[in-house]
């Protein structure tokens, strides 16, 4: 399968061309009768800028109730100006039992003004042939008898051609389509870069592992690791514990208290507070209680017992 | 051939098709990168937890910074003895400022407090102190 359609078998559309019916794909080749066709000398470069003047061009020659659209191309100093009107041109075609999707591209005659050295017969009455730079339509009549015709095959097939779109039998026109396409992919793509942005993201954190590990090669074993954060874990977490409660306890001597003894171990601690007299004593005991120390007596002689454990 | 009509939606189709690729290949970025990170910023913060810790309780200076305790009050106040990573040590008539500068520096040293006993004996202070590091 070619995908330049060039390939293709070229038919020549007429107006009272016998009805088709076809089994594949083909090109076809518009006669006059299909477009008109107008020659300008402008110091214009480039068809891009041309084709914007080609509706002024053929402004009051068209009907304005259709939509034209314009094929515009150089030959030699003079740029040809086509215009045609697609649906009109589809509706024919579907009249002839040609659908658009049977349709690979449309060229018109003039593309192929070279190619007509003689003149191409259309039907019983018309032939096709270059008179003054232009493909025109003339009656077989006027051909002088005996002279000489061409057959129309896929040697005039042109370079360039118009691709009949299924905008006449689509929901979408090429425009909408276009530019839903457009903002699918801008949409996409910059759903791309976020992603890929995320799975950086993640590897400026196993960089910074990686530092670590490089720092530290004592730590690079995972088990190694588990092992001493567990030990030390353990460590920090009971001699925080007991350092809190010697900094709590000693917070809670205010005027009137001492410390009678104060003994801790690994497992707890046990201290008596020994107050001036039974008021002290019991604000005391409401203090250690407002600390949260649970066990909390008072003993013979104003001594507060204060137990805990780690 | 029937893509030929259609082929207009086919090209909305495709890019939206696209689209929803990207989106899914976002959306699982995503999520496993925010699962990744995590899990990483966690291992790094673990790592780091780890480096302190180990900076405060192997530090090697401990057995040095604990003999200033023995400078905090006089020599014949004290009772010193010191083996290994192991320490026993008995204060002994100390006064109340005396007191809160050995415990104060007890509480800051990166040790194990294996027993702190304090004793009122009228007005003065007896102290006993093991550890280890």
């Amino acid at each position: 399968m070619s995908f330049l359609g060039n390939s293709k078998p070229l038919l020549l559309v007429y107006r009272n061309m016998p009805k088709q019916s076809l089994s594949d794909t083909v090109n076809i080749m518009l006669t006059p009768q299909f477009y008109s066709l107008k020659k300008e000398t402008l110091p214009l470069k480039y068809a891009f800028q041309v084709k914007k003047i080609a509706p002024s061009l053929f402004d009051g020659l068209l009907e304005n109730t259709e939509k034209y659209d314009y094929l515009v191309y150089r030959e030699g100093e003079v740029w040809v100006f086509i215009a045609y009107n697609l649906k009109a041109i589809n509706h024919f075609l579907v009249s002839k039992g040609i659908r658009s999707e049977q349709v690979g591209k449309i060229f018109f005659a003039q593309q192929a003004l070279d190619k007509f050295t003689a003149p191409v017969l259309l039907g019983d009455k018309d032939a096709l042939a270059a008179i003054d730079g232009s493909v025109v339509l003339i009656p077989q009549a006027a051909l002088e008898e005996g002279s000489e015709t061409l057959t129309f095959d896929e040697r005039f097939t042109p370079k360039h051609g118009v691709v009949l779109q299924g905008a006449f039998n689509s929901f979408l026109s090429k425009k909408q389509a276009i530019a839903l396409a457009t903002i699918f992919t801008l949409f996409a793509l910059a759903f791309f870069l976020e992603g890929r942005r995320y799975s950086e993201g993640s590897e400026v954190t196993k960089a910074e592992i990686e530092a670590l590990l490089e720092e530290y090669p004592a730590l690079q074993s995972q088990y190694t690791r588990k092992s001493i954060a567990e030990k030390y874990r353990a460590i920090d977490k009971n001699e925080r514990k007991k350092r809190d409660r010697v900094k709590t306890l000693g917070n809670m001597i205010f005027k009137g208290v001492t410390v009678d003894t104060f003994k801790m171990d690994d497992k707890g601690f046990l201290v008596r507070f020994k107050c001036t007299d039974a008021k002290v004593a019991k604000h005391l005991k409401e203090l250690s209680k407002k600390e949260g120390f649970s066990s909390v007596k008072t003993l013979t002689g104003n001594i507060v017992q204060i137990e805990g454990k780690l | 051939m029937i893509w030929k009509r259609y082929q207009n939606e086919l090209i909305v189709v495709l890019a939206l098709l696209l689209l929803i690729i990207a989106l899914v290949y976002k959306n699982v970025q995503v999520s496993s990168s925010t699962e990744s990170l995590a899990l990483s910023k966690q291992e790094v913060r673990e790592f780091k937890e780890l480096v302190i810790l180990k900076k405060r309780w192997l530090d090697k200076r401990t057995s040095k910074k604990l003999d200033k305790l023995q400078k905090l009050v006089p020599s014949s106040k004290l009772k010193w003895q010191k083996k290994g990573k192991k320490l026993t040590a008995g204060f002994h008539g100390l006064s109340s400022q005396e007191l809160n500068k050995v415990i104060t520096m007890i509480l800051n040293l990166a040790v194990q407090i294996q027993m702190l006993e304090i004793r009122n004996d009228h007005g003065s202070y007896n102290v006993e102190f093991k550890c280890k590091w």
